[in-house]
């Protein structure tokens, strides 16, 4: 072959490997059908421009201008009378040929829908993720949760889950000090616990101040005697009654659901509702995964 | 006057729109390379308190090089070009002559006002027509006393066909008239309401219609602002510059009708999976992949015209740029039809592939055939010789390898960018955060910004080129009937 | 036959026109009704989220946000149900996009709020780091154009009819009568922000940029 077809394609053939080696290394699934399409795609785009282009060129090394001129010559440009290139000419049919034949015969202009297909992918996905999700152990959820949590949450508590120096949940602790004495003094009713409301002034002063900082603390070991009032709803542990009320001890399951469920408002600002944007395995996966951020 | 007698043509309105095409070149490509350089490196954003963000220069950037550099730029070719394939001369009439230098002047305080107000913040926010309705009315003006010229030059004709460029560009009149008054179908409120600012409007169309139009405009005005007139250039520059004759009339009058049949069905590629109906999308699709033979079809017969003229290609800087420019043309529109595929489409649309390639198409297309007519033309309009060949060809290899580096880097950072948004973990959830899908590309955005430095400075050096010619070339005697004299 | 159309310009220009006109008829125009119909239960924007969308205009968003989710399950995973024409109803322009430099807005309402908004839109690293995003502290001191918000309402309900109230008539007075609420609806986004002086101004009945941007984003469900 001509040595500027194969300086050409050579180049084509670098932009192609070097695209599919950037690719991989994001750990892309190169047989995932629009993945292949594409590749296959910009192969053509490479190939057929740089060789078609180059058979062009070469052939000023190579051939010569022939042809009968037309009469007419514009400001000393003159036109031959030269038949179309045939292959062009081809090309051109074939390409309407198969698009008369697209719209008629192959896919039917009204014989597609988008949403359509929608719904079929999303029916393939959930066969295909059907058992990882019915049996997903510990190890499983969590990195589950933590995928969806760096998707979904991140953005607001941070990578880590920290809350991004008080903007949003810091989820690695439970509660902060403030926060507790926040909701001692305000009560709070948007969680949707069995247990409804919380009032209002359950406590307040020293005995709030005791409360909030052994809440805050981690609640570890015996509560302050001042807990008695809390713990007839939040239980004598203050893990929440079996699920009647929130869990003040860790992010546990029922929390993360009630507070994925209704968004939260509080001391430091607003949590969006997650409603209905997750399956309950992903709720569960984030519920572990954000239990697991206390012990880092 | 005879009609064999040599005409003196006059270029008086020539030069002027040459001088602002150079000029919004420079602008627009600078606030290009800015906006490019932002990307990577984002504190670039606060250069210019509020003015300065990469979101207000982005359409500054579109805005000059369309509206300023490229139809500055098929202005100054028409008027250069038209006198010359249907010869008459601008002199011979006062009346066109009047209306060519009236166009001028009020495409100037068009192009001065669409800037202020497109930094101020005032836009009717639709790509490619973001110019708020008082422009628009100025736009119809000037775009009326170019028809006005482009058919009064054709009516006083002393050849009687028209060359192929002039069939190209009345198209790109014609195109442009009916494609921009519609899509600019608006009502002022501050008339209806008795409040509020002069200078705002609301679209005639909402939602998915609004969209519809839209994109009938903005992929047509590819066609009519990016191709037809570009194509009217090449089809005039490459031969007059060569000496050769056309490679075939019948390829050059099937590949003309198939581009203004097929184009214009094809906008609803810019709308795949969007909420416009399905089989609107199918037709953009289909249509799409259709175009790309009479789009290449000009391209090759311009390769075809070239046809045993090698020499002319390793020593004439300005046939390498139409070469290569034939060869983006066909890079471009291989490109487009193939990510207008549905499936492409999912992975393209949205991604930098799509910016990559706009700019195989501007800047290896567009910008390099309006660089190489200033380039062939200067010599003529001001009788002297192009100033230095050397910098034609530093200008030549600075700009390739811009584009190259342009393209490639977009490629790979679109193609990367699209599949992350797609891809999912072995548990079936997404596997990338979104955040991480925009720092991956740092490097790619880094390479785009240096080729803007490259493209950039060889343009810096394409005007300091024409500037010298202009004023200090060696002078000529006659005019060159071909080949381009050059230092 | 040679060159034959080319030699009456008028003939070729007629030709010209009709080739290029008629993919718009049979493309555009069948579908033009049906497109335009609102989905059930969609409001007109208040006067203060189109306050906040011409503030997305003007410091012209779109240049890297889209708002529209295509129908793939990795889209509407991340953003949330895919768009409906009729959600689109009462948008002139319309504000899709073309380009993802930042993620898709269409549904933004649902998953951040106006305390996330305002510490993004000041600075958007310090909530997510590697953000490319520019900062907009400009729109914390510059005041929306209510009264152009305003104007638009007036038209979109005297010329297409959207369905504004009453209240929403041509005229400075009317304009005057109709700015409190204006306020109101600014000072409730207010009350969830930290900045004090935009609370100060919001109290003297201005509305900064910001707040007026947030109103719309939270508006996009
Ligand atoms: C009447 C029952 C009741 C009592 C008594 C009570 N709580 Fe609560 N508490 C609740 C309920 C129910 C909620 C959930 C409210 C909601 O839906 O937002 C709650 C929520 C909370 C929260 C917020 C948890 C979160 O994640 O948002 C804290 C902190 C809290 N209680 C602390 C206390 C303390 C400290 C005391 C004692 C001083 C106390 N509670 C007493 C019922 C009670
Ligand atoms: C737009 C911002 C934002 C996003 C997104 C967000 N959160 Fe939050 N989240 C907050 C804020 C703000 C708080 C603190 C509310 C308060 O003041 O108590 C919070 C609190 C929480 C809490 C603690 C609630 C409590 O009762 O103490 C949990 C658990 C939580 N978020 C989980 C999540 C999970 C899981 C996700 C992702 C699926 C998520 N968040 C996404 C902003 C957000
Ligand atoms: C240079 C590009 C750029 C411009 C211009 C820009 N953004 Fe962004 N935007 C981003 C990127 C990148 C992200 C993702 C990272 C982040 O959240 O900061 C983002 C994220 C966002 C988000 C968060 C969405 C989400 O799902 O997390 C909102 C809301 C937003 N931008 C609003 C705006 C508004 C309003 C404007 C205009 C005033 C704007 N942006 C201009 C690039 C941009
Ligand atoms: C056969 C010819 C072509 C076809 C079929 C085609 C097709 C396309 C497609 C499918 C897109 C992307 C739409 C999206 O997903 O967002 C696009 C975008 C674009 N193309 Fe082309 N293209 C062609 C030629 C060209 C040429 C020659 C140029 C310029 C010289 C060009 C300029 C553009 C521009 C500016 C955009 C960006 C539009 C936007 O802002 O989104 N195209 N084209
Ligand atoms: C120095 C050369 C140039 C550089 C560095 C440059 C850079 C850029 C950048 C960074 C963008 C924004 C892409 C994005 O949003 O991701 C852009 C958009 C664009 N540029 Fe350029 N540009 C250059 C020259 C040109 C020229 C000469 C033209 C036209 C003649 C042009 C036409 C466009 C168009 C049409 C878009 C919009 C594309 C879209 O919306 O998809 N550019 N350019
Ligand atoms: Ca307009
Ligand atoms: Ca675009
Ligand atoms: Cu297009």
């Amino acid at each position: 072959m001509n040595s500027l077809i194969v300086k050409a394609l050579g180049f084509a053939a670098i932009l192609i490997i070097a695209t599919i080696v950037v690719v991989k290394q994001m750990h892309i699934d190169l047989s995932d059908p629009i993945n292949a399409i594409t590749i296959i795609g910009a192969i053509a785009i490479a190939v057929l421009t740089a060789g078609v282009s180059a058979k062009y060129i070469s052939q000023m090394k190579s051939d010569t201008a022939s042809g009968e001129l037309a009469d007419e010559n514009w400001d000393g440009i003159g036109e031959y009378k030269n038949e179309l290139p045939s292959g062009w000419a081809y090309a051109f049919l074939g390409t309407i040929v198969w698009a008369l034949w697209y719209w008629t015969i192959g896919y039917p202009v009204d014989a597609f829908s988008q949403i359509g297909q929608w719904n079929e992918e999303v029916k393939t996905y959930n066969k295909k993720f059907e058992e990882v999700h019915k049996n997903a152990d510990q190890a499983t959820l969590q990195q589950m949760g933590e995928s969806i949590f760096l998707v979904q949450c991140a953005p607001c508590h941070g990578v880590t889950g920290d809350g991004l120096s008080g903007k949003a949940q810091d989820l690695t602790k439970r509660m902060s000090k403030e926060q507790v004495l926040y909701v001692i003094k305000n009560g709070q009713n948007q969680l949707g616990y069995p247990m409804g409301a919380m009032p209002p002034g359950m406590a307040s002063g020293e005995a709030a101040e005791k409360i909030a900082t052994w809440i805050a603390n981690g609640s570890k070991g015996t509560p302050p005697a001042e807990f008695a009032v809390c713990a007839s709803c939040h239980g004598a542990d203050g893990k929440g009654n079996n699920g009647m009320s929130p869990n003040l001890t860790e992010y546990d399951q029922p929390l993360v659901e009630h507070v994925l469920k209704q968004g939260k408002k509080g001391m430091i600002g607003r949590m969006p509702a997650f409603h209905g944007r997750f399956t309950p395995v992903q709720v569960k996966a984030l519920a572990t995964y954000i239990n697991t951020l206390k012990d880092n | 006057m005879q009609s064999n007698a040599a005409l003196e043509y006059d270029y008086s309105v020539a030069k002027l729109f040459t001088i602002t095409a150079i000029l919004f070149g420079f602008v627009g490509m600078l606030i290009g390379t800015l906006i490019a350089a932002q990307l990577a490196f984002p504190e670039l954003n606060y250069l210019l308190g509020e003015y300065g963000t990469f979101s207000r220069l982005r359409p500054l950037h579109t805005n000059v090089v369309i509206y300023g550099f490229t139809v500055s730029g098929v202005f100054a070719t028409f008027y250069y070009l038209a006198q010359r394939v249907l010869k008459v001369s601008m002199a011979e009439s006062k009346f066109i002559m009047f209306i060519g230098k009236l166009q001028f002047v009020l495409y100037m305080i068009l192009a001065v006002s669409m800037v202020v107000t497109l930094l101020l913040g005032i836009t009717a926010n639709k790509e490619y027509a973001q110019m708020e309705w008082p422009l628009d009315l100025l736009t119809v003006v000037v775009w009326v006393l170019w028809g006005v010229a482009m058919f009064g030059l054709i009516g006083m004709r002393r050849e009687k066909a028209l060359y192929i460029s002039m069939w190209y560009f009345i198209a790109c009149f014609l195109g442009v008239a009916m494609l921009y008054l519609f899509n600019n179908m608006e009502v002022p409120t501050a008339l209806v309401a008795g409040v509020g600012s002069m200078m705002h409007s609301v679209s005639m169309y909402a939602g998915t219609n609004d969209a519809l139009v839209q994109w009938w405009w903005g992929h047509n005005a590819v066609a009519f602002v990016f191709t037809v007139p570009i194509i009217a250039m090449i089809y005039y520059f490459l031969p007059k510059e060569s000496g050769q004759a056309v490679y075939s009339y019948k390829l050059s009058l099937l590949s003309f009708w198939g581009l203004m049949f097929v184009y214009l069905w094809a906008g609803s590629h810019h709308l795949l999976w969007s909420t416009v109906p399905d089989w609107m999308q199918t037709m953009g699709s289909v249509f799409s992949v259709v175009l790309i033979l009479p789009s290449w079809g000009s391209a090759i017969n311009m390769l075809l015209t070239m046809k045993g003229e090698w020499n002319q290609l390793t020593e004439n800087p300005l046939i390498k740029f139409m070469v290569l420019a034939s060869t983006f043309y066909m890079l471009s529109t291989l490109e487009g039809p193939i990510q207008a595929i549905k499936s492409v489409n999912a992975i393209a649309h949205f991604t930098d592939w799509i910016p990559g390639h706009v700019h195989d198409g501007v800047l290896g297309w567009v910008a390099f055939m309006i660089m190489a007519g200033i380039m062939h033309m200067a010599p003529r309009m001001y009788k002297r010789e192009l100033y230095s060949k050397k910098l034609v060809e530093a200008q030549f290899w600075l700009q390739t390898t811009a584009v190259v580096l342009y393209f490639t880097s977009m490629w790979i950072a679109g193609i990367t960018q699209g599949m992350m948004w797609r891809a999912v973990d072995e548990y079936g959830n997404l596997m990338y955060s979104f955040i991480d899908t925009v720092t991956v590309l740092h490097p790619y955005y880094a390479i785009r910004a240096l080729s803007g430095v490259l493209y950039l400075t060889g343009f810096l050096m394409f005007a300091y080129n024409i500037y010298k010619t202009a004023t200090a070339g060696r002078k000529l005697e006659n005019e060159p009937q071909f080949r381009t004299p050059m230092a | 036959m040679f060159h034959w159309l080319e030699k009456n310009p008028f003939l070729f220009s007629v030709g010209v026109f009709i080739v290029i006109a008629f993919a718009g008829l049979i493309e555009i125009l069948p579908n033009f009704a049906e497109a335009a119909r609102p989905v059930v239960g969609l409001k007109p924007y208040t006067v203060l989220e189109l306050a906040g969308k011409e503030v997305y205009k003007k410091d012209n968003c779109i240049a890297c946000h889209s708002q529209l989710i295509r129908p793939f399950k990795a889209e509407t995973d991340r953003y949330g149900q895919y768009s409906l024409s009729g959600e689109y109803a009462y948008d002139r322009p319309f504000l899709w996009g073309s380009k993802r430099t930042g993620p898709d807005l269409h549904r933004v309402g649902n998953y951040r709020t106006t305390d996330w908004h305002e510490n993004h839109m000041w600075d958007p690293t310090s909530v997510v780091p590697g953000s490319i995003m520019p900062a907009y502290k400009h729109m914390f001191t510059n005041k929306a154009d209510i009264e152009t918000a305003y104007a638009e309402a007036v038209t979109v309900k005297t010329v297409f009819n959207t369905p504004y109230g009453d209240d929403i008539k041509p005229g400075r007075e009317a304009w005057e009568a109709y700015k409190p609420k204006v306020i109101e609806e600014a000072k409730k986004i207010a009350a969830d922000m930290k900045n004090q002086d935009v609370k100060d101004a919001v109290n003297r009945g201005e509305v900064p940029e910001i707040v007026a941007l947030i109103a719309y984003l939270n508006r996009l469900k």
